[in-house]
């Protein structure tokens, strides 16, 4: 196994993927749906360490990926005007991952799996809706927030297969690699509505907002240096996490 | 004054609808203050409840337990709401039942996480029940909505469509969610599959005969009533019985023309509503409701004696006159 073998491994997922939500009308107004391919890697991690990995599973890490598909779509909705035609297929392309995905583990009997990912959802709204309410919450909440967006539904799938020994990896680096992106996205002059409300925290605690994440992706690269140093997965993953983190 | 009717006429499932109305507020309990917040104002909104009620009664005929039925009760009033609180982005919809909708209150953004959550929320509840054939009718009756709201947006001002094409698209907007209200009702409760298919192919007719009549009322109920302008549908390019029935007439063809193009002036409304409400074509679509509703009472016709068969016969008539 090498990086090719792993990149091979992530682009079948995603044609997997592609291939259990094909709508003609929403491909065409919408385009294909939008994947992480760290996310894609984390689902995939297990099998690529040479875990058990059957059918069922394989078609579970599908419905997680239609999962995250489902919710992207939604945070393409401006806020003030959905009214073009395209914006209203957004919405409903949201709708109908979310009907598909629940649609294949109804017909695999997966209920542990529908359970596991409909609370992980309710979850990650929870965190998501964050933005647009007036409490006051400091760095590490939003931190928390962008961990759980990023993590949870994976999480549910690796507790479903007994898999938990991974989220420590895919939890650090998932976290680092979004707020790398973070980081990337305001020195390029954009602000987002999250961005605006960690500066405001930041602001609070006294310290400028790009310096306290600079150091806290820093804390999180020394981490994941650590995990990576003291774990027993085979070396092309730990080569491969270094290389999408950066190292 | 309509709702308090229909409460009449299930005022002895009132202990069970109580139970669901608690469900309900207890599914949607959320740490987010705004989550809770906008899901309680669409609580608050309140709505017939046709589907549980639809699930009780169809309950019913089998071995009723109400622990049981609950479980698909709730979450199917949730799919609902939930569809209403992206339908009205969709429809950038300011008001509902008279409130504002929690897009208009909030934003789209926030409608959006609202209506994920709510989905998310019933799908976690229904997992109480192991029975996949319950998942599964239930995960295809929800990506056929959602087939059928493609398509009512590809039909949106479309002027060469035909009746077959509107009947293709309220069988999956509205006929199907109550078709499998009634169908899960009596899954849940262990119905025979001959009774089972009574009670859906019963679900549907009502289904599209509520359709019907909620399209005719967008057109003969005042703006009070309805809680939004008169005529709504047709504004925001939803081509219905009615104006399919009158599509040949000129003033209508250009009133469409003018709402796919965003110019109606309020008088053009208000000429175009008149044009409907004195047309022979509000009585075409009573007599097409009417006819889906003589097949729904076939349906409960042949099932066994009891109790309920009255109260089906009672909702399916109401469902079919109500006047708003």
């Amino acid at each position: 196994m090498d990086a090719t073998y792993i990149q091979e491994s992530i682009e079948q997922l995603k044609t997997n993927i592609f291939m259990h939500v094909r709508h003609r009308t929403l491909l065409q107004y919408t385009g294909d749906p939008v994947l992480d391919e760290n996310q894609l890697f984390y689902l995939l991690m297990p099998f690529l360490n040479g875990e058990k990995w059957n059918e069922q599973i394989q078609k579970s890490a599908i419905t997680v990926g239609i999962v995250h598909a489902s919710l992207s779509e939604h945070d393409k909705i401006d806020e003030k005007n959905a009214t073009s035609k395209e914006q209203q297929l957004t919405v409903l392309s949201g709708d109908y991952y979310s009907g598909r995905y629940y649609e294949i583990l109804a017909q695999a009997g997966n209920i542990p799996l529908i359970k596991q990912l409909s609370e992980g959802i309710a979850i990650r709204c929870e965190h998501q809706i964050k933005v647009y309410e007036t409490n006051s919450l400091t760095l590490n909440d939003w931190y928390e927030t962008i961990s759980v967006v990023q993590t949870e539904l994976i999480k549910r799938f690796y507790q479903v297969y007994g898999f938990e020994q991974y989220s420590t990896f895919m939890h650090t680096s998932l976290l680092l690699l979004q707020l790398q992106k973070e980081l990337h996205y305001i020195q390029k002059g954009n602000k987002s509505l999250l961005q605006e409300k960690m500066i405001e925290s930041a602001t609070k605690e006294g310290q400028p907002f790009e310096l306290l994440l600079q150091q806290k992706i820093d804390d999180l690269k020394d981490l994941l240096h650590e995990y990576l140093r003291s774990s027993t997965i085979k070396d092309e993953l730990k080569l491969y996490i270094e290389q999408q983190t950066g190292f | 004054m309509e709702k308090m009717k229909l409460k009449l006429l299930y005022s002895d499932l009132k202990a069970d609808i109580d139970i669901i109305e608690k469900e309900l507020e207890v599914a949607l309990n959320s740490s987010s203050h705004l989550i809770n917040d906008a899901s309680l104002h669409l609580l608050q909104a309140g709505g017939k409840r046709i589907r549980p009620v639809f699930v009780l009664i169809s309950a019913k005929f089998g071995q009723y337990n109400i622990d049981q039925v609950k479980n698909i009760a709730v979450p199917l009033e949730l799919i609902h709401s939930a569809s209403l609180v992206h339908d009205d982005v969709i429809d950038d919809s300011d008001l509902r039942r008279g409130r504002h909708t929690v897009k208009a209150q909030w934003n789209n953004r926030v409608a959006m996480y609202t209506g994920d959550f709510i989905f998310a929320r019933a799908l976690e509840y229904v997992t109480s029940i192991e029975n996949p054939r319950v998942h599964q009718i239930l995960a295809k009756t929800m990506v056929e909505i959602c087939n059928g709201e493609v398509i009512q947006i590809e039909d949106k001002f479309r002027n060469n469509q035909n009746i077959k094409d509107y009947f293709r698209r309220i069988k999956r907007k509205t006929a199907l969610l109550i078709e499998s209200s009634c169908e899960l009702g009596a899954v849940v409760s262990g119905l025979d599959d001959k009774n089972v298919r009574h009670l859906k192919q019963f679900g549907y007719f009502v289904g599209m005969s509520y359709q019907i009549v909620d399209d005719i009322l967008d057109f003969t109920a005042t703006d009070k009533e309805l809680g939004k302008p008169a005529g709504s549908d047709l504004l925001q390019g939803n081509i219905t019985l009615p104006i399919l029935l009158l599509k040949d007439h000129p003033t209508i063809s250009k009133f469409i023309e003018s709402a796919a193009n965003g110019d109606v002036t309020e008088q053009q409304r208000l000429e175009m509503l008149h044009i409907v409400r004195k047309s022979d074509a509000i009585k075409q679509s009573i007599s097409i409701s009417n006819h889906y509703l003589r097949k729904a009472l076939k349906e409960v016709d042949a099932l066994p004696n009891h109790p309920m068969k009255k109260k089906l016969r009672d909702i399916a008539l109401f469902i079919g006159k109500r006047k708003f």
